[in-house]
């Protein structure tokens, strides 16, 4: 359109014209877009941060298991020693950019005993090494300490267990399971330490021990299953796939986090959609906002835009310089709005927003526990989208009032009163 | 003064009247009955005419203007511009009419407020695709010459109401249209300035052959027209 440099000049001068009206509708947007930023990077931390709680604590991102495993958790659905060496060879070429942790694990469920009683336990067989910097039990030591490589015959457990057991750090206890031969088989551990997550379901039955007092213990020279964490949450997909591909011929099979931590999926699932009604109705707000600003602007200028058509414009490009204005505060709107927004997420990058003193530090959910500090992590692709967002909603809002413009009776718009 | 109730006589330079109409009406629906703002209008300018439309308010002049710029739409008849019938023309093609061959004055608000006097003064030539200089020569030449010298980078509420419209006299007639058309251009304005606005109409009719056409219902500005076209309860009177 050959017009178009000088509408867009005229638009300019229109706002330029209404400078505080015009600052207070790109401030509205601006505010949207910097809070659905802070909002969306702060999700993502917080997302992330209960994902490695979840699958540190839990199966990892990506699992290798025997086919039947997942349903039985039987020691008959176990992996053979080949599958094991097999699903590691796979791990060691996946391609992410810090090399994966990978963990083989023997697990079964038993009792633990002690002299005051026998309670449930979940028990799993550990290389202490690896799992120290794969799981968060390491980190949330109550007394004594994390299992060590050389320990044998030793067990680190919850807290709450401990209690009701009536053991502690040096305490000796015995774990009963079924073997795989199919024999129940006892072995007497000593307590090296006790954890607490926050989260009752660990910390009432879960158990680690030494890999190779659990393989002696259970006759199993595989392992139940072989945890893999990754860098980031995001490579699951990518590094589920490859991993499928190397090891679809020797009878392993291959699930990530959300598949083994269904829970934790579904508690994500259910906070972006909390997020996204939140957005929507924010957003809807600000769209509210805009198209309030420019139609009364519009409404303003009545007579301004008769006389444009009685110059030489067309309905249609007296809308477009509506319309355009709309662009322009969408711009501005969108470059301020990422400004504001990052460098408030630039504030809270180092210390996170402290939220504990609105929630209770021991709050859980879905085998997550929720920590009230609250990192933002950002990310382009969220902040592509709350620009998009942005966009889509002021230029939707700008809509109606270009169109009202360019129905505008030029004889009645330049009529005297 | 020629006073003429019904049709001019003269042409433009191509042989065609500057603006010519038949059986021209507006009808207005409303309730209880329409109302019938233009009743079967017959007019004929010719270029280089100074024509006033005089009559009492409610007489249908505003319509007739606004008829005669394709601002509005006729319930029935025609109207030519230049030659060129433009009653039916859809939107964006009466745009062109009214950008290439009509200019406008209004009786107020005639300027748009975030462009400076030279700006507005060149709007119409800007969205012709004129080159810079061009329009810049122009709006320096006439300035001059209708005593807005000085004023070209003032803002609309920065000038007088006589100035306003003499910067909307220029813009009207810079672009070079058939015809311009003012609705009562003085009736804001106090006698001194509404005299030196026809002065400056009438310097441009005379020395550039622009054709005129104006309402009014001031006795005084009605004497110095070429030709008066009287309307009464939207018709032509006589």
């Amino acid at each position: 359109m050959v017009r178009l440099p000088t509408l867009t000049w005229l638009a300019l001068r229109n706002l330029g014209r209404e400078m505080r009206r015009s600052a207070l509708t790109a401030a509205a947007m601006a505010m949207g877009l910097a809070l659905l930023i802070f909002s969306r990077t702060l999700a993502n931390g917080m997302h992330e941060d209960w994902i490695d709680s979840g699958v540190g604590l839990g199966s990892g991102h990506v699992t290798f298991h025997a086919p039947g495993y997942r349903d039985s958790e039987s020691l008959d659905d176990r992996m053979s020693a080949a599958q094991v060496a097999a699903s590691l060879a796979a791990v060691a070429k996946a391609e992410v950019p810090e090399p994966a942790l990978a963990s083989v694990r023997v697990a079964t469920r038993g009792l633990a005993s002690s002299p005051e009683g026998a309670l449930p336990a979940f028990i799993i067989g550990v290389d202490p090494t690896t799992e120290l910097a794969f799981s968060k039990l390491g980190e949330e030591v109550v007394d004594g300490r994390y299992l060590e490589d050389g320990d044998r015959l030793h067990a680190f457990l919850g807290q709450a267990l401990a209690e009701r057991l009536g053991v502690r750090t040096g305490s000796r206890m015995v774990l009963t399971a079924q073997a795989a031969p199919g024999d129940i088989e006892g072995q007497l551990v000593r307590v090296v330490g006790t954890y607490r997550t926050g989260i009752d379901a660990l910390d009432q039955t879960l158990i680690h021990i030494p890999l190779g007092t659990a393989r002696s213990w259970l006759g199993v020279e595989g392992a139940t299953a072989v945890a893999v964490f990754l860098p980031h949450s995001s490579y699951t997909d990518p590094v589920l796939e490859e991993a499928r591909a190397e090891v679809s011929g020797a009878g392993v099979e291959v699930v990530g986090w959300p598949e083994t931590s269904p829970d934790l999926y579904s508690a994500l699932k259910l906070d972006d959609g909390g997020d996204w009604a939140f957005h929507v109705i924010l957003f809807a707000i600000v769209a509210l906002a805009i198209l309030n600003a420019i139609f009364i602007s519009v409404l303003h200028r009545k007579r301004e835009l008769g006389l444009l058509r009685a110059l030489g414009l067309s309905g249609r490009e007296t809308g477009l310089v509506v319309y355009i204005e709309g662009i322009l505060l969408t711009f501005a709107s969108g470059i301020v709005g990422v400004g504001v927004g990052l460098a408030v997420v630039y504030l809270f990058l180092r210390d996170g927003l402290d939220m504990s003193g609105l929630m209770p530090s021991d709050l859980n959910f879905g085998g997550i526990a929720f920590d009230p500090v609250m990192v933002p992590v950002i990310e382009a692709k969220p902040v592509i989208q709350s620009v998009v967002m942005t966009a889509l909603i002021g230029l939707s809002a700008a809509l109606y009032p270009a169109w009202h413009a360019a129905r505008l009776d030029p004889a009645e718009t330049v009529k005297v009163d | 003064m020629q006073e003429n109730s019904t049709a001019g006589n003269g042409t433009n330079g191509a042989g065609q009247p500057a603006v010519h109409t038949e059986g021209l009406w507006k009808i207005y629906p409303q309730e209880p009955r329409p109302v019938e703002a233009v009743r079967g209008v017959d007019i004929e300018v010719s270029a280089g005419e100074f024509v006033a439309m005089a009559g009492p308010s409610g007489s249908g002049k505003t319509t007739v203007l606004n008829l005669l710029g394709g601002l509005t739409r006729p319930s029935r008849g025609r109207v030519w511009i230049a030659g060129r019938e433009i009653s039916e023309l859809p939107d964006k093609e009466l745009a062109k009419v009214r950008l290439s061959r009509i200019g406008f004055v209004f009786q107020s608000y005639n300027l748009l407020p975030v462009l400076t006097a030279a700006e507005n003064a060149e709007f119409t030539m800007l969205l012709q695709g004129l080159p810079a200089r061009e329009r810049r020569e122009r709006v320096r030449r006439l300035f001059a010459e209708i005593g807005l010298e000085g004023l070209e980078d003032r803002m609309p509420p920065k000038l007088s109401g006589g100035q306003q419209q003499r910067v909307a006299v220029a813009r009207a007639v810079l672009a070079e249209p058939a015809l311009v058309l003012a609705d009562e251009p003085t009736a804001n304005l106090d006698s001194t300035m509404a005299e030196a606005l026809l002065d400056v109409m009438e310097k441009l009719n005379r020395e550039k052959g622009t054709t005129f056409v104006f309402s009014t219902h001031d006795p005084r500005v009605m004497e110095r027209a070429g030709r008066l076209i009287r309307l009464v309860d939207g018709r032509v009177e006589g």
